[in-house]
């Protein structure tokens, strides 16, 4: 068993001991949200690791160090950075799929720049968005964010 | 706090996020058709996979509730709409990070300082930081490993001021005086 999980959950227990002396109401009304927000991300959750499974056991390794894997350089940042445009879902489903792409011989800036476009860039959010903050605001933003994907996953690659 | 609205009970709506859990069981089982042993061990991998880390996501969902009730969204928000400048852009990247809720919850909340004279800017970055979630963190560190989701979580940060200061000249947040 991974110690972090732990060491992560001690902590958070902690903190709820320290919250409850304080106000139990609120503590309690905490891990209610807590627990919500959890039951309503578990399908997702199903899915992304269903899909993992899936992706471990029937796309070769080769097939991604071809599309994302260094050597392919560029192409491997539009790719990774095109896959988390296209995918949506809550940012936590980015962490296992990009696990898995980085385990398969992707690119560690392209992996990146999967991840943050999935979080940052959202088509199923963009009609609310446009709807709150109006279209100009909206395409602006998921277009700089597509190129922010890339940028953070250029840094990566020279942070790392 | 979700308000009443957040609870609108729609049935269709409630199952709606099974639907995907429905299109993955139904490539495993076309999967099964072709080959059953491997769509057993992908099964395996993905039981294996979640298991590993579900104490991380209990552990990162009990954290998220307890941002979510104890971080007054109202006073932060007040706090974003008197600053100006990079100050104002470092200030929202950080409220961003502890800035927890559901979409829903959180456009209008942004939308309501931009009503009352936030800039776009400022807007932008503490949208691009929310993104971020700072209790996430040890998820992140836990599939790709520590360096990389610190470096890729302050890498988002800074771009998220830059984003900012881009947004706010593309939406010309100067020239905008009137309301």
């Amino acid at each position: 068993m991974d110690p972090t999980g732990i060491i992560y959950l001690i902590g958070v227990a902690l903190a709820y001991a320290f919250f409850w002396r304080r106000s139990p109401g609120r503590a309690s009304k905490a891990l209610a949200g807590g627990s919500k927000s959890f039951t309503g991300m578990l399908p997702t959750f199903i899915a992304v690791f269903g899909l993992v499974g899936l992706f471990e056991t029937f796309i070769p390794p080769a097939l991604i160090e071809r599309l994302m894997g260094s050597s392919s350089g560029a192409l491997s940042l539009l790719v990774g950075t095109a896959l988390g445009t296209v995918a949506t879902g809550p940012p936590a489903g980015a962490y296992p799929i990009a696990a898995t792409l980085l385990k398969g011989g992707a690119w560690a800036p392209a992996v990146a720049a999967f991840i943050v476009s999935w979080i940052l860039v959202g088509f199923v959010s963009l009609p609310m968005e446009s709807r709150v903050f109006g279209v100009k605001f909206a395409v602006l933003r998921n277009g700089i964010s597509i190129l922010a994907s890339m940028v953070i996953g250029v840094l990566m690659g020279v942070v790392l | 706090m979700v308000g009443p609205s957040a609870e609108k009970p729609s049935f269709s709506k409630a199952l709606a996020p099974y639907r995907v859990v429905a299109l993955v069981g139904a490539v495993y089982a076309v999967a099964a058709l072709i080959s059953p042993e491997r769509a057993g061990h992908a099964a395996l991998v993905a039981a294996k996979s979640f298991l590993g880390v579900a104490p991380i996501i209990v552990a990162v969902f009990a954290a998220l509730g307890l941002v979510q009730v104890f971080v007054d969204k109202q006073a932060l928000a007040r706090h974003l709409g008197d600053r100006a400048g990079l100050p104002a852009l470092l200030t929202a990247a950080a409220a961003g990070t502890i800035l927890v809720g559901p979409v829903f919850v959180i456009f209008p909340l942004m939308k309501t300082l931009r009503d009352h004279g936030t800039s776009w800017a400022v807007i932008t970055t503490t949208l691009t930081a929310w993104a971020v979630k700072l209790p996430m963190l040890p998820l992140e560190a836990g599939f790709l490993g520590w360096k990389f989701a610190v470096a890729r979580t302050v890498l988002t940060l800074m771009t998220a001021v830059a984003m900012g200061a881009i947004m706010g000249r593309l939406m010309r947040d100067s020239e905008q005086t009137k309301r």
